[in-house]
């Protein structure tokens, strides 16, 4: 791998199950050393790119390759990605342990190691009993013990915390950020923006299958966390001002505006210098999950499309 | 490609239902074995060591069952994905599973035929009773119906990938076995073809069984034929395996 290439690149990805398109022309890529969320609410198309990434799935159109390679072309797969999927990835009936041997064993990695991550993910002391009767934690660090086995360069993780309690989600947040400081790739889906956030460089949101933003999570909550709400007589001036000036203002004909996309620094320069009268501004105080909430409510696509047609 | 083959026999034999399926196969082998040896009068004019020895062919059934289940439970449970993630190749993952599958079948025919064989030899002579069969005709009897479990078990692995619901599968296979090739046979012209040539036909040429009248092929032929069938339901499997989207 060149180190220009990405880690992960999805280019106009698309699949069609019967009617439905889960996915619809998505591209986005992740570069190594990042860890990237990706978002969307339940049944955006999250888990069939994944899967469509792995190779499970065939796309209907575009690519998602892996260090610029399709994942059955990979030479050492296990050694190049490390995948936790959602849902039964046991036998009910085989240990722990015996699961890990299995792969172990496929993949032409040393048993050694199956003991080492055992204790990494701290199941040590269950790894002999029926993986059936593990709790749902327990199954999600099997899993990503599992997807460490063959020391991957790259992270595909499907919800990984779903089921993990405030100890675990912290203790996966230290891992990821580990994982990634070592110069790793990771790619990280989740239904709940607050729960990545932390963690996250970037961001890909989709919803229905498109692709809404790729950003660096710090713009992307600065752009649409950090609105401005201006309250006076003089505000309609003042929008005039600001779009002027390229900002999304909404709302003016009843004494107020709200500023999406400048501080309330900016908006306070703005009206000092052109001796605006205000009442009131006051940051619009959206919380993360208002924010994931907007992108991803289902009129949003819309007024996003319009947005950057614009 | 041997690491495939390793990691499928240790997924093989780290399950409860393997080790049910060879408990029951060996425990029916010898109790149905034994009590015919011990209690069949044998006329005049029967072989009984061609009889007895035909016990441990009631094995052919479970290594179809051990085969079909080889992919049908990887998809009931999920697991197909981690094993496709590690060894994305269908080609490659396929062949494991024969190999690992026949295998199998090879040490459950291996020593069912063992039990039948002991439990004959130990039973009939203190009977004095004679076994009626030749050691070259015994063998080439016993190397013919191992082959066939463990044919049968590959050609359970064929089946298994191309209807992956599990319980489908198991009930469609025994029933093809069972019920649906002896019926195609009873029809008029049709039926003598498939009697021959047919699954159950070939099984019955390559285990040089008796039952059903024995067989019009020879051996050799019936294992071809059986490897033929094999290997339909493998290049069925894969393409399947293939083209379908792993989603569970």
């Amino acid at each position: 791998m060149t180190a220009t290439e990405a880690a992960i690149e999805v280019r106009g990805l698309s699949k069609r199950f019967g009617a439905t398109l889960a996915v619809d022309d998505l591209s986005f890529s992740v570069e190594r050393g990042r860890i990237v969320g990706f978002l969307g609410p339940n049944g955006a198309g999250k888990t069939t790119t994944l899967r469509a990434l792995l190779g499970l799935v065939r796309p209907t159109a575009g690519t998602a390759t892996i260090e610029g390679r399709a994942y059955a072309e990979l030479e050492d797969p296990t050694g190049t990605v490390g995948t936790v999927l959602d849902g039964g990835m046991f036998h009910p009936g085989r240990s722990g342990r015996n699961h890990l041997r299995a792969i172990a064993l496929a993949a032409g990695v040393a048993t050694s190691r199956v003991d080492e991550l055992l204790e990494l993910v701290d199941l040590g002391d269950a790894a002999d009993r029926r993986a059936g009767g593990y709790s749902l934690g327990m199954r999600q660090r099997l899993g990503l013990a599992a997807a460490l086995l063959g020391d991957p360069r790259v992270l595909v993780l499907d919800e990984p915390a779903n089921g993990l309690d405030p100890q675990g989600i912290r203790w996966l947040r230290d891992l990821l950020r580990s994982l990634a400081a070592e110069g790793r790739a990771v790619l990280v889906s989740s239904h709940v923006l607050a729960e990545v956030a932390q963690t996250v460089d970037e961001v890909v949101v989709i919803h229905r299958g498109r692709s809404i933003e790729q950003a660096p999570i710090g713009e992307l909550l600065a752009r649409r966390a950090g609105g401005v709400r201006v309250v006076g007589p003089q505000v309609a001036r003042l929008a005039e001002l600001l779009r002027a000036d390229g900002a999304d203002v909404q709302g003016d004909g009843d004494g107020s505006i709200v500023v999406a996309d400048r501080s309330g620094e900016q908006v306070g320069r703005v009206i000092a210098d052109n001796a605006i009268h205000i009442s009131e501004l006051a940051s619009a105080g959206q919380t993360l999950e208002e924010v994931f909430f907007e992108l991803t409510s289902d009129d949003l696509p819309a007024a996003t499309e319009t947005e950057s047609a614009a | 490609m041997s690491s495939a083959i390793r990691s499928e026999l240790l997924k093989l034999r780290t399950t409860r239902t393997f080790l049910g399926i060879v408990i029951a196969t060996l425990g029916l082998v010898a109790l149905i074995a034994g009590a015919q040896a011990a209690a069949d009068p044998f006329d005049a004019g029967a072989t009984p060591g061609v009889d007895l020895l035909d016990v441990a062919g009631l094995a052919q059934p479970f290594a179809l069952v051990l085969g079909i289940l080889a992919v049908s439970t990887e998809f009931r449970h999920g697991t197909i994905t981690p094993t496709l993630l590690t060894t994305p190749d269908r080609v490659r993952l396929m062949l494991a599973k024969l190999w690992a599958h026949g295998a199998a079948g090879v040490v459950l025919g291996v020593v069912a035929y063992g039990i039948a064989a002991l439990l004959m030899a130990a039973i009939l002579s203190a009977r004095d009773i004679s076994s009626g069969i030749s050691a070259g005709d015994g063998l080439e009897m016993v190397l013919g119906g191992v082959a066939c479990i463990a044919l049968l078990a590959a050609i359970g692995v064929g089946v298994g990938a191309v209807v992956r619901n599990q319980v489908g599968a198991v009930i469609g296979g025994l029933a093809w076995m069972f019920m649906i090739e002896p019926l195609l046979a009873a029809i008029p012209n049709v039926g003598e073809w498939v009697e021959d040539y047919g699954i159950g036909g070939a099984i019955t040429a390559l285990s040089g069984s008796s039952f059903g009248g024995g067989a019009d092929i020879s051996q050799l032929a019936g294992g071809l034929l059986l490897v033929g069938y094999a290997l339909l339901f493998a290049v069925a499997g894969v393409a399947l395996l293939r083209r379908r989207d792993v989603s569970a």
